[in-house]
C-alpha cells in the first residue's frame, strides 16, 4: 500500500512538469544516447541536435497554435530575429559594422527578449483578427522581418550571411547536444506549467470560442498577447542557440516561411494542443528524413513534401495526431488490463 | 435596481435593429422579452451584455453606468448570458466548459475552489451525462443545459436566457421552467428571458416587454400583454405557441 502511494506521488509530481514515467525513461535514454554507438558519431550527434532544436520549436509553436488556435506563420522569422540579435551582439569581427563582443550566453537572452517584443507586437496587431486572418498578418510580419534581415547589410551582411561566434571552442557536438536538450526541457516544462494553470484554460477557451470566452469573463487581449509574447520569447532564445551552434546565419535558411511550415507540420502530426506530441516525434522524424537523404536522394525540399503529405493525412484522418493516438492506445491497454484483472479476481477472492 | 437600460438604440448600417428600448430588472425578478423573429431581442441583449456597444442610450448595471463595457467586464460584474445557439468550447469536457465560467466569471476571486463550483452548477441544472464528456458530443438540448451551467458558474446577479426553451418537448419544458424558477429562488438573480414559447412567458415572467422591428409596442403582465391588440397584430401570421 505504502509503496503504491509513493509511486503515485512520484508520477503525480512528474505529471505537473508534463512527464509520464514512460516519458521520463525515454528522456533518460535520449540523454544517454551520445555515449552509445552509433549515436556517438559526430554526424549523428548533429541529427540529435537538430531533433532537439525542432522538438523545442514544436513546443513553443504548439503553445500558440494548439491552444489559442492561431497559426503564427511568422514563427521562424521571429526565431531568426532572436538569432540575429544574439549573433550581432556577440560579434567581434570587423566584417560587420558593430563589434559589441557580448558573450553568446548573455546574448541569447537579449535575443529572446527582442523576439518576445516582436511577439508582443504581433499579438497586438492580430488582436482583432480571427483564425486565418491573424495567421496571414503574422505571416506578413515574418516576411517583413526576413526583408529587414536581408537589407540591413551593414550589420547582418544580408543574403551573404554572417558567421556568429560559437558558444564553445570545441568542435565536438556532444556538449551542444546537452545545451539544446536542456533548453528543450526548459521550454517544455515552463510552457507546461503555464498551460496547467488557469492560463491554459483561458487559452483554450479563447481558441475554441472567442465570444463564449469573453462572455465567461476572459479578457482575450491579455491572454492572447501574453501567449504570443512567451512563444516568441522562446523562439528567439532557440534562435540564439542556432546562431551560436552552427556559426553560420543567412536569412533564407533560418527565417523563411518553409521553416515555419516544417515546425507546423511536426506539431500537427505530433498532436495539436498536447505540447509534447511534436516534441516526441521530432527525433524519429529527423532521423528518418536524414537517413532517407543520405541513402537515397538529396532532392531539395523532399522532407517538406513528406511532412506535407503526412500532415494532410493526419488532419483528414486523425486530427488528434500522435498524442491522440497515444491517449487512445493507453486507454485501450488499461481497459484490457482491467478486464484481465477482473477475470482473475473471482479466483483470488475469498 | 439591478439593471436599468434606457432608450437603447442599435443601428446596423441603415437598419435600426433596436429602437429606443427601455427596460428595468430588479433582483429576483424575471422579465420576459418577446417579439416576432428579427424583432431585435438578441441584439438588445448583446448591447447590454457588451457584445457590441449600443449606438445610443444608457445602460446602468447595479447602479453603475456600464454603457459600452466589454462582455468580459460585464460578466465579471455579474451579468451572465446563455446564447441562442449554444456555443460551448467543443474540445473541452463538460466540466471544463463550466470551469471556464467558474474560474474567470464574477466569482473569480472566490475562496471556494472553482472545480467545486463548476460541479455544483452542473448538478444544479441536472446535467445528464458524465462530466468528462467532450462538449462536441452533446446534442442541442444537452448543450443548452451546459451553457446554462457555464453561465451559472460565473456567479451572476443578472442572467440573460436567450431562447433556452426552444426545441424542448412539453415535458422538458416544465422541467426547464421549474429550473429557471429554482435559479431565481436559490440565488436571487434577476433575469431577462427571451422566448417564443408563450407558455414559458406566462408561466414564469412577472413582467413582459414586447418589441417589434426593434421598437417597444407593449409592456405589462403576461396576461395584459397577450390581450393587447398591438401585440396580437404583431404576431398575426405568426403561429403563437400557446
Ligand atoms: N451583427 C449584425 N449585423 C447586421 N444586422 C444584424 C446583426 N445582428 C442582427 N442583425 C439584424 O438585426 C435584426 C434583429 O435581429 P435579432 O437577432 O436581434 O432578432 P431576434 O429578435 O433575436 O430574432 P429571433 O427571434 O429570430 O432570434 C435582424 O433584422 C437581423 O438581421
Ligand atoms: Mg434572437
Amino acid at each position: 500500500m505504502d509503496q503504491k502511494s509513493l509511486w503515485n506521488r512520484i508520477s503525480d509530481g512528474l505529471g505537473i512538469i508534463g512527464f509520464t514515467p514512460l516519458g521520463l525513461v525515454l528522456l533518460i535514454v535520449l540523454a544517454l544516447l551520445p555515449f552509445v554507438s552509433p549515436f556517438n558519431q559526430e554526424h549523428i550527434l548533429r541529427w540529435l541536435i537538430m531533433g532537439a532544436f525542432l522538438a523545442a520549436q514544436c513546443v513553443a509553436f504548439d503553445f500558440t497554435a494548439g491552444y489559442i488556435n492561431v497559426v503564427n506563420f511568422g514563427f521562424a522569422a521571429i526565431l531568426g530575429a532572436g538569432a540575429y540579435t544574439s549573433a550581432v551582439l556577440a560579434n567581434t569581427s570587423p566584417v560587420i559594422s558593430v563589434q559589441p563582443g557580448l558573450s553568446p550566453w548573455i546574448g541569447i537572452w537579449i535575443g529572446a527578449l527582442f523576439a518576445g517584443l516582436i511577439g508582443f507586437g504581433v499579438g497586438i496587431l492580430t488582436l482583432r483578427l480571427r483564425g486565418i486572418f491573424a495567421a496571414v498578418m503574422a505571416w506578413f510580419v515574418g516576411i517583413a522581418l526576413l526583408g529587414v534581415a536581408n537589407n540591413l547589410t551593414n550589420i547582418t551582411r544580408g543574403p551573404m550571411g554572417m558567421a556568429p561566434r560559437t558558444f564553445l571552442e570545441t568542435t565536438s557536438n556532444r556538449p551542444y547536444f546537452y545545451i539544446i536538450l536542456a533548453m528543450m526541457l526548459i521550454v517544455y516544462i515552463t510552457l507546461r506549467l503555464v498551460v496547467r494553470s488557469r492560463f491554459g484554460l483561458a487559452f483554450k477557451a479563447i481558441g475554441q470560442n472567442f465570444d463564449a470566452a469573453r462572455a465567461s469573463g476572459i479578457n482575450p487581449t491579455l491572454y492572447r498577447v501574453f501567449n504570443f509574447t512567451l512563444s516568441a520569447f522562446f523562439a528567439g532564445w532557440l534562435g540564439g542557440f542556432y546562431a551560436h551552434y552552427f556559426g553560420s546565419l543567412t536569412p533564407q535558411t533560418l527565417m523563411h516561411t518553409s521553416k515555419t511550415v516544417e515546425v507546423l507540420a511536426l506539431a500537427y502530426i505530433g498532436g495539436r494542443g498536447s505540447l509534447w506530441g511534436g516534441m516526441a516525434i521530432a527525433f524519429p522524424f529527423v532521423f528518418g528524413i536524414e537517413a532517407l537523404r543520405s541513402n537515397l536522394t538529396d532532392l531539395p525540399g523532399l522532407h517538406l513534401v513528406i511532412y506535407g503529405v503526412l500532415m494532410i493525412a493526419i488532419m483528414v484522418y486523425y486530427p488528434a495526431g500522435f498524442a491522440g493516438f497515444y491517449a487512445w492506445a493507453k486507454d485501450k491497454l488499461s481497459g484490457l488490463l482491467a478486464r484481465a484483472r477482473g477475470q482473475a479476481q473471482p479466483i483470488e477472492a475469498p | 435596481m439591478l439593471l436599468d437600460a434606457e432608450r437603447v438604440i442599435k443601428n446596423f448600417g441603415g437598419l435600426t435593429a433596436v429602437n429606443r428600448v427601455t427596460l428595468q430588472v430588479d433582483a429576483s425578478q424575471i422579465v420576459g422579452l418577446i417579439g416576432p423573429n428579427g424583432a431585435g431581442k438578441t441584439t438588445f441583449l448583446n448591447c447590454v451584455a457588451g457584445t457590441y456597444p449600443p449606438s445610443a442610450g444608457k445602460v446602468r448595471f447595479q447602479g453603475k453606468e456600464t454603457t459600452g463595457s466589454t462582455p468580459e467586464d460585464m460578466c465579471r460584474m455579474g451579468l451572465s448570458r446563455t446564447f441562442q445557439i449554444p456555443r460551448p468550447f467543443p474540445m473541452l469536457t463538460a466540466l471544463e466548459n463550466v470551469m471556464v465560467g467558474a474560474v474567470f466569471g464574477a466569482e473569480h476571486g472566490s475562496k471556494k475552489p472553482a472545480r467545486g463550483r463548476a460541479e455544483e452548477a452542473l448538478k444544479f441544472v441536472n446535467f445528464p451525462l458524465a462530466l468528462d464528456t467532450p462538449a462536441q458530443r452533446l446534442n442541442a438540448v444537452q448543450l443548452k443545459r451546459l451553457d446554462l451551467a457555464r453561465a451559472l458558474a460565473c456567479g451572476p446577479k443578472l442572467l440573460f436566457l436567450d431562447e433556452l426553451a426552444s426545441g424542448l418537448t412539453p415535458g422538458e419544458l416544465d422541467t426547464m421552467m421549474a429550473l429557471i424558477l429554482k435559479i431565481r429562488d436559490t440565488y436571487g438573480v434577476g433575469m431577462i428571458v427571451v422566448e417564443h414559447i408563450m407558455k414559458v412567458i406566462t408561466g414564469i415572467c412577472e413582467r413582459v416587454l414586447v418589441i417589434q422591428y426593434g421598437t417597444p409596442i407593449a409592456e405589462g403582465t403576461p396576461r395584459e400583454v397577450m390581450q393587447d391588440p398591438k401585440v396580437i397584430e404583431a404576431y398575426l401570421g405568426e403561429e403563437v405557441v400557446a
